[in-house]
């Protein structure tokens, strides 16, 4: 049977129509902001650790123990075939690929370029580094295309180099000897940010090794379809690798667009927080007027043996009602909006141009909101947790009502 | 001799407001026995609503003894007084006082419910109402209700707990006098069916009739304290004892 305490808490919200219209009508407006926050949130989230991920560092990389400090690009893998093995085999997995690294000054005509070259396996690393994917002229590498290089367009109007043309790379070799190869520019890339197309210089693979001496690859990148699973990649890759080797996650490669990520959480954190406030104080206000009416109310209940705990819970009640009621409007007005922000994305490029890059990262312009059964969980938190949290002040304030005195005010 | 339900030794109470000393009761001497049926009277501000939030509970007297069934109100808790106030008090206000989202049935339910009385507290609230003869209007809310009607229910909300002393400030203040007659005959009759003790305060000499002692306050002192010689007969009222004897009131 129901308990008539429920009915009184129920009937209690619907007593003064207006103000429970406005309350609810306020709480869903803010549950509903606070849901648009928390998807853009997380979807810009998505779109940075995938920026990021496909921007070179991978979600995960492995590389020799001790570059993590010294991040000397001659450091090669202890056993980089063992690595790339392990690293095919984990579970949610889109793609993994090797890559040697080489600092050397290219060099065409009266004009030298200094610039990290990276020898890769072409068939694999244009699924995990985007750029490679904008070949402006000309094309990408074959496999086996040994004495070919792709640029970016910075390097080669640095050059002033054009496609076709021949460049010299000069490298430090193993035992310390300068060695030099010719390489013909098959491709160029434009990403459309100078920065980071003056950092691309790919060879095959095996033109790194042939022109640095230096065997192997000196680190193996994994992307993974799911980048919130890379922590219990991480851990399973780093008991799989070979011994000399270790695991870094794409926070670790770069502490700065890590610091930048928490700072961007931060104040997306700040601003729910804002719009929480003032759900919460607006609450706060109605359920506090709400109480204030109906002093004498509590002071007849007080008469009658109600505990100050009864009358708290008979309060909150109320607020969960009214949280609920808040939380369901929220969710019918936020739900349409965060599934076409989801469908569709949220186009920032007439604010930011059409590509930003930060830290050798491009950013997306379009930002797509995350939809999932997240949701569910903020809602009930967001609505019911804000109004019932808001309503213990007012609750407070009914159950300390003093009988006598309401009553005689009441008179 | 009945059992003492409320002792009152040099009872005084001050409200203090600001510069203010309000003196409302100032030394009041009083013993209430099981099952009178007692009536406060005196002008308005001689303290008869100061000593009926006293008499339950609501409040403690500023100096003096006020014990009620047993217990010295001064010394206990706040929550002390809410169980006493609960489990062996009823109220009955001028302005009825009924919560206005509930039936008249929800109404008397809801102290029960208070009193932690299981799943029978529904059949149990209806039967008052039956014994009382408000069984008609169980299921309407206050505003659908007469004064005369909502004042009546306030009375089966105040006895359905089986209270041992309802207190009762101007009950038939808002009343027409059939209404106030329809009343007092309910009160008394519960009283006289189920031995509660009744104090009540009134200027009302029509109620002041139905009383079988009568305590005059006059500037918060006891002026006067009559008891009638023998009780006046009073009428049962249809509608009103219909229900098993077996009730719980």
């Amino acid at each position: 049977m129901a308990r008539v305490e429920g009915k009184y808490a129920l009937r209690s919200v619907g007593r003064n129509a207006r103000r429970t219209v406005l309350s609810v009508l306020g709480i869903g407006i803010g549950v509903a902001l606070a849901l648009f926050m928390e998807s853009l949130n997380r979807g810009r989230g998505e779109m940075l650790a995938r920026a990021a991920a496909h921007s070179g560092s991978g979600h995960l990389r492995v590389v020799p123990e001790g570059w993590r400090l010294r991040r000397d690009p001659r450091l090669r893998l202890a056993d980089g075939e063992t690595d790339l093995a392990m690293a095919r085999a984990l579970p949610g997995l889109a793609t993994a690929t090797p890559r040697a690294r080489a600092q050397v000054l290219l060099a065409m005509g009266n004009h030298v370029v200094p610039v990290e070259m990276v020898g890769v396996d072409p068939e694999t690393e244009p699924r995990a580094f985007r750029f490679v994917r904008t070949v402006a002229a000309g094309r990408y590498l074959w496999p086996d295309d040994s004495g070919a290089v792709v640029v970016g367009k910075a390097v080669a109007d640095r050059l002033e180099a054009e496609l076709g043309d021949e460049i010299l790379a000069t490298a430090v070799g193993k035992g310390g000897d300068i060695e030099s190869a010719m390489f013909r520019i098959v491709g160029l890339v434009a990403t459309g940010s100078e920065e980071i197309d003056a950092g691309i210089c790919q060879v095959t693979l095996g033109d790194v090794e042939r022109l640095t001496g230096l065997a192997g690859a000196g680190e193996v990148t994994a992307i993974l379809a799911d980048h919130r699973t890379t922590a219990a990649a991480r851990a399973a890759l780093a008991e799989r690798v070979a011994p000399g080797d270790e695991v870094m996650t794409f926070e670790d490669l770069s502490p700065e667009f890590k610091g930048h990520l928490e700072q961007d959480a931060a104040a997306g954190r700040l601003i729910r927080i804002i719009i929480l406030l003032i759900v919460f104080l607006g609450v706060a206000s109605a359920q506090l007027a709400a109480v204030l009416e109906r002093r004498r109310e509590f002071a007849v209940l007080a008469a009658l043996g109600m505990r100050a705990g009864r009358m708290v819970r008979l309060v909150l009640l109320e607020a969960l009602a009214l949280g609920a009621a808040g939380g369901a409007v929220g969710v019918a007005l936020g739900l349409p909006v965060l599934w076409l922000f989801a469908k569709k994305g949220l186009d920032f490029s007439r604010f930011t141009g059409t590509s930003r890059a930060f830290e050798g990262i491009i950013l997306d312009p379009v930002i797509y909101g995350d939809v999932g059964p997240w949701i569910v969980p903020y809602v009930i938190a967001v609505a019911i947790g804000a109004t019932v949290l808001a309503s213990l002040y007012p609750a407070w304030f009914a159950a300390r009502t003093d009988p006598a005195v309401a009553l005689r005010v009441a008179q | 001799m009945n059992e003492i339900v409320l002792s009152a030794r040099g009872v005084t109470k001050i409200f203090d407001q600001g510069q203010l000393e309000v003196r409302a009761l100032r030394g009041v001497d009083l013993v209430v026995r099981e099952g009178e049926f007692l009536a406060l009277v005196g002008p308005s501000g001689s303290g008869k609503t100061t000593f009926l939030n006293l008499a339950g509970a609501l409040d403690v007297p500023t100096s003096g003894e006020l014990t009620v069934l047993g217990r010295e109100v001064a010394r206990l808790t706040r929550a002390e007084r809410s169980e006493l106030r609960l489990r062996s008090l009823g109220f009955v206000f001028q302005a009825y006082n009924l919560v206005p989202v509930l039936t008249a049935l929800e109404n008397v339910e809801f102290v029960l419910e208070l009193q932690r009385v299981g799943s029978e507290r529904r059949r149990e609230a209806a039967r008052v109402l039956e014994e009382l003869g408000l069984a008609d209007l169980a299921h309407r809310r206050p505003n659908e209700l007469s004064g005369g009607q909502q004042q009546r229910v306030a009375v089966a909300r105040a006895v359905a707990a089986r209270p041992r002393l309802v207190l009762a400030d101007e009950p038939t203040a808002n009343l027409d006098g059939e209404n106030a007659e329809i009343l007092m005959h309910m009160m008394r009759d519960l009283r006289d069916r189920h031995g509660m003790t009744f104090v009540f305060s009134t200027h009302d000499p029509r109620v002041v009739a139905h009383a079988v002692r009568v305590v005059t306050l006059v500037d918060g002192q006891v002026a006067r304290d009559v008891e009638k010689p023998g009780e006046a007969p009073h009428e049962i009222l249809p509608g009103i004892g219909k229900a098993s004897e077996q009730s719980r009131i």
